[in-house]
């Protein structure tokens, strides 16, 4: 499009793959016309933004609802809370926003944004993997962080209740951890189900374990009750495993009618459509090629195409 | 499955029957469920768990009620005796404290445990807690020729039916042009209608009219589970309905006359249900232009249409 880009971040890294500068030292660069924000949490880039008259976009990735964390991390929920406060509040200084999903979309409408796009988000297909042809047995997989929102003790009560049917299953939970007190009631929840030897909990993982996992599994769950977009989805259908979710938030939307939805927390129902995708070769080859041709639909190319055609009006404006 | 598609609203259905029969088959999954869902709330914030848990948190306050004196000192030698010197010196001012918040939190705990008898008798005497489905048949649902007459009332649009049961209605209203779907408690017993392939959806009739937008929905059909609810919430149900029917749109009830019950299920509904005159009238108060029409029944031998204005 021929603009000159400049990243800001209230945090730099090293390591970051792209070069980026403190949003503090702003005013060294040239006055911008156009200010691109993403939004996924609470920032002091936000206040700052919310004093320039500059011309602004959110690019809005979902806020985790406070009351997820609240119970568990209060200083976290305080800092959502105060997230949701700034939210509503940029949506009324921003022109216009880009939601990467539908549902993200919806929220910015219900606050009062009228100018609101939507465009996939930008995700890199790996390899090509053959996860769900290779896995034998019943070999679970979830990729997440160990948040409250998540909600990992679904997981493991759908697993408490599958074991009774399927005494070989195993679960493994791939994701670093947003809460400690969380991540400790669930270590003892699955003691105290006696699911020790058939949960296991993996931490952050490199691009090439995880690869690994989605290749040796037969199937992804996620009993997550909220949802942005959720890209870990889009990886396991390109990974060629049928997905279970359960029907909350934007999941449904990015599931695009390939994988099997489930309503509620419902064990059993979690674990009876687990049984199901397993036992049924038809609907899992169906959900295989269904889920494999969903996440074409988010080829990186098509994604950037998309986002660069909604930026271009939006640049025309100012 | 050769096209590379499935039902998957079917499949759907069919796992949470599959689900629910499990469930009420087999003593040991129900057991099992309870269970889990203790050992989450004993592990979990207070917070965290639902609040319909309220015995569960109950039996957790008191036992967080009980502040223990005595903390832990470890096994590591050398660690163990310091702590436990100090445990030892600060005893007595511990014990001072901790007998203090003992008793403020046990008077709390036996509060709590009083208002919730006392909830408990509220909720009984306006009859919100009973659950007769053990004791009873489901009320009435609409025949096949009764369905007929619900069609020609809606008008068209689109139209949700609240307790569908196997989808009469909604197949009724399919035939009549209507974009329809109905919600059910009941998975086992929509299952038959999703495989014919109507859209009938498992949920509870209340809380699906509450999340629908106001204005959203050209007809509201309500059947089934309204003959179950105090008047009360009959009432506020009303509220709803209304609000969430498009302007020009219809509700239309579709219930057993009370006073034609037969002795049992008089005696287990009282104070649940409504005649369609007392619908009538209600809705008449509300605003509506309402029209009461004869059904062929049996049981449900007349329908109270009301158009919001």
């Amino acid at each position: 499009m021929g603009c000159v880009v400049e990243n800001f971040a209230s945090h730099v890294t090293n390591d970051a793959e792209i070069a980026a500068h403190d949003f503090r030292d702003h005013q060294r660069f040239p006055a911008p016309e156009l200010v691109i924000y993403q939004m996924s949490t609470g920032s002091s880039v936000a206040e700052y933004l919310l004093d320039t008259d500059a011309p602004l976009v959110l690019n809005y990735h979902n806020i985790t609802p406070a009351q997820c964390f609240d119970p568990w991390e209060p200083h976290v929920g305080a800092e959502l809370h105060a997230a949701r406060r700034q939210l509503s509040r940029l949506t009324h200084h921003a022109f216009a926003a880009i939601a990467d999903s539908a549902y993200n979309a919806a929220e910015l409408r219900e606050l009062g944004m009228e100018q609101v796009v939507v465009s996939p988000v930008l995700w890199r297909a790996p390899e090509a993997r053959q996860g769900g042809a290779a896995g034998s047995g019943t070999r679970i997989l979830f990729v997440g962080r160990v948040a409250p929102n998540k909600r990992f003790e679904d997981l493991l009560a759908m697993m408490a209740v599958l074991r009774t049917r399927r005494p070989d299953a195993v679960l493994d939970l791939v994701g670093g951890v947003s809460s400690d007190r969380y991540a400790s009631a669930l270590r003892e929840l699955v003691v105290r189900l006696d699911l020790d030897d058939v949960v296991h909990f993996h931490g952050s993982v490199d691009d090439r374990t995880l690869d690994q996992m989605y290749t040796e599994s037969t199937v992804y769950v996620s009993a997550s009750e909220h949802e942005g977009f959720c890209v870990p989805l889009i990886e396991a259908m390109s990974a060629r495993l049928p997905v279970v979710a359960r029907d909350a938030a934007a999941v449904p939307e990015t599931l695009g009618g390939a994988g099997l939805l489930v309503d509620g927390p419902d064990p059993t129902a979690l674990a009876t459509a687990v049984d199901r995708v397993l036992s049924d070769a038809d609907l899992r080859s169906c959900m295989i090629e269904l889920g494999v041709a969903r996440a074409r639909d988010f080829d990186l190319t098509t994604a950037e195409a998309s986002l660069v055609e909604s930026l271009r009006p939006l640049l025309e404006e100012v | 499955m050769a096209d590379k598609s499935f039902d998957i609203h079917r499949i759907r259905a069919e796992i949470e029957a599959d689900a629910e029969t499990r469930r009420r088959q087999d003593p040991e999954l129900a057991r099992l469920e309870r269970d889990i869902e203790r050992a989450w709330i004993d592990v979990a914030p207070p917070g965290a768990v639902g609040s319909d848990q309220g015995e569960l948190l109950l039996d957790r306050a008191d036992r967080l009620a009980l502040i223990d004196v005595d903390a832990p000192v470890g096994e590591r030698r050398g660690v163990r005796e310091v702590k436990g010197a100090i445990r030892k010196a600060t005893y007595w001012y511990l014990r001072y404290v901790t007998d203090q918040v003992n008793a403020f939190s046990s008077v709390l705990t036996r509060l709590l445990r009083r208002m919730n008898e006392r909830l408990e008798d509220v909720e009984h005497l306006v009859g919100i807690d009973r659950d007769d489905r053990d004791l009873l048949d489901p009320p009435a649902t609409p025949s096949a020729a009764t369905a007929a007459v619900i069609a020609r009332e809606a008008g068209g649009g689109q139209v949700v039916v609240l307790s569908c049961g196997d989808g009469e209605v909604v197949a009724a209203l399919d035939g009549a042009g209507c974009a329809a779907y109905g919600i059910d408690r009941d998975a086992v017993v929509l299952l038959p209608g999703v495989q014919r392939g109507l859209d009938l959806r498992t949920g509870d009739p209340q809380s699906h009219l509450d999340d629908l937008e106001a204005g959203s929905i050209d007809a509201v059909v309500l059947a089934g589970f309204v003959e179950t609810l105090p008047t009360a919430m009959l009432v506020a149900l009303i509220e709803v309905a209304l609000d969430r029917v498009a302007s020009g749109g219809r509700l239309i009830v579709a219930v057993a006359e009370p006073s034609e019950r037969s002795p049992v299920e008089a005696e287990l509904r009282r104070g649940r249900g409504l005649s369609p005159q007392t619908w009538a009238h209600l809705l008449d108060r509300r605003g509506a232009a309402v029209r009461v029409v004869d059904a062929p029944g049996p049981r449900i031998t007349r329908l109270v249409t009301a158009s919001k204005p």
